[in-house]
């Protein structure tokens, strides 16, 4: 443990080692922990919306009575969807990384490797998304759309103005576990070379071939951003929360 | 009476062998109100659902001031904010508050102003008894105070007519007497309404004509002082028997 050059600088213990690493690697440490927030963030929010998209498109109903354009349309949108949906739940990130990245280097594309991270998170957050958003569409009863429809309103504006608002606040538990989810998951891009925390670590614990302790801190980091992240989607779904009691409009009493 | 609003001609629905509709024949005409009864399973429902497109018809035609209803989304979506409904389960929006529920059609389908449409809401909430009641969610609400918000937002849209599919049969009994309540003022109005129902005593009071159906037929369409004191069909007798005696 204790070899001639780095004896009198060196620590003794696991713990002593990990604050050793932590702090001559600081910089590479934040420094992983901004790209991974970044990939993490970027790839989630743009991959929710995929998800939303494709969530909708699958709830489309397609009616004997529409048109044959509306019908051929709708037809082959549910086929794209329902074929994507399968191909990214079907595979590994980890290999999805890869088959994107070199895919389109190969192509011609000279994509950099965040980039080809932030695609992937988002076509992989888009996949499983579609599914949850489905799953919340279907939480609202049928009765709420009828009387959307009753008064007027278009499907579809029946989907944003009534079924969405919803849906969305049904599903934010599920919505901040594919955060938390997609925060370690981006440990996988280190294979494209993507240097989030994962690749920062291996670089750390490199010099001192201390590789224990080097993971040892980014689980530490990740920890930490998950339990922060955590506390704030739970407080975003007790702002959202209804609330139990309400005003009464005092001044229309007199009309009882 | 009045001019003819809506008329149903040979309507048939079948959900895939099981004919639920069977040669429907009658027409609306300005200022009635109309009672269906019948037994569950006669019909009464899925008529109501043909009429405001929410099921599609199988066969015959709804003419609406003289012209078929197309099925395109735009020409049903324009077609449904004349033609109020009012549903057995009240199908307020759950995000949204009593007022918004009933603002939000005037808003976003009829596109007034938001002043107008918060007068609008505010005067049929009124009427209904419910403008206290304004900041609160639906699930701060009882059953028949669901129902009164939820004909104060089919009223805000000024439909030609109003459909109540059953409106009375999620209530308690306390509860029925205020909706029916409603629905009493709102026939004095001279609005145009056909309600499913089987609450027998307000059919025979308010409505101006009443449909008796069994089997996805009408058997029987006449004057509720006609229909309730001696009705022509044996099965209409039958049917009417335990009420006519009670």
């Amino acid at each position: 443990m204790t070899s001639g050059i780095l004896a009198s600088a060196t620590p003794t213990s696991a713990v002593g080692w990990m604050m050793f690493i932590a702090k001559k690697y600081s910089n590479l440490f934040i420094q992983g922990t901004l790209i991974t927030l970044y990939v993490a963030v970027v790839g989630t929010i743009v991959g929710f919306i995929l998800g939303y998209l494709i969530g909708i498109i699958e709830d489309i109903k397609i009616n004997k009575e529409d048109n044959i354009i509306k019908k051929i349309l709708v037809r082959i949108l549910k086929i794209i969807s329902m074929i994507y949906v399968e191909l990214f739940r079907g595979t590994p990130m980890i290999v999805q990384g890869m088959i994107v990245y070199y895919g389109l280097r190969q192509g011609g594309c000279e994509i950099t490797s965040v980039a080809a991270g932030i695609l992937v998170t988002v076509l992989n957050t888009g996949a499983y998304m579609s599914e949850t958003v489905r799953a919340g569409i279907k939480s609202i009863d049928v009765g709420q759309r009828e009387g959307a429809l009753a008064l007027g309103m278009s499907p579809m504006l029946t989907m944003f103005t009534v079924i969405l608002p919803q849906a969305f606040k049904n599903i934010i538990p599920e919505m901040a576990n594919t955060f938390l989810t997609n925060l370690k998951m981006t440990s996988v891009l280190n294979v494209i070379g993507v240097s989030e925390l994962f690749m920062m670590a291996k670089t750390a614990g490199g010099t001192y071939y201390k590789y224990f302790e080097s993971y040892l801190v980014i689980a530490v980091i990740y920890l930490v951003l998950c339990f922060f992240f955590n506390r704030v989607f739970l407080l975003i779904e007790k702002k959202m929360a209804t609330k139990s009691d309400y005003v009464l409009a005092v001044e229309y009493m007199d009309n009882q | 009476m009045g001019e003819k609003i809506i008329s149903i001609e040979d309507l048939g629905k079948s959900f895939g062998d099981h004919e639920v509709l069977r040669k429907i024949d009658f027409s609306v005409e300005k200022g009635e109100v109309i009672c269906i009864l019948g037994p569950s399973g006669s019909g009464k429902s899925t008529l109501l659902r043909c009429i405001n497109r929410l099921e599609h018809q199988t066969s015959g035609k709804i003419i609406y001031h003289g012209t078929p209803v197309k099925d395109g989304q735009r020409e049903v979506n324009e077609f449904r904010s004349k033609v109020g409904m009012v549903f057995q389960s009240f199908n307020l929006f759950n995000n949204m508050t009593v007022l918004k529920n009933c603002m939000a059609g005037t808003r976003k389908v009829l596109h007034i102003s938001k002043e107008e449409a918060f007068d609008r809401a505010i005067t049929h909430l009124k009427a209904v008894g419910m403008a206290p009641f304004i900041n609160a969610y639906p699930s701060q609400l009882s059953g028949g105070q669901k129902q009164r918000v939820a004909i104060a937002r089919a009223l805000c849209m000024n439909p030609e007519v109003l459909l109540f599919d059953e409106p009375t049969s999620a209530l308690d009994p306390e509860m029925v007497g205020e909706v029916l309540n409603v629905m009493k003022e709102l026939a004095k109005t001279g609005l145009t309404m056909i309600i499913v129902t089987h609450e027998m005593g307000f059919a025979r009071d308010v409505s101006t004509r009443t449909i008796f159906m069994d089997k996805g037929y009408i058997v029987e369409d006449d004057a509720p002082s006609r229909l309730f004191t001696n009705p022509k069909n044996p099965r209409t007798r039958e049917f009417l028997s335990r009420f006519i005696e009670g």
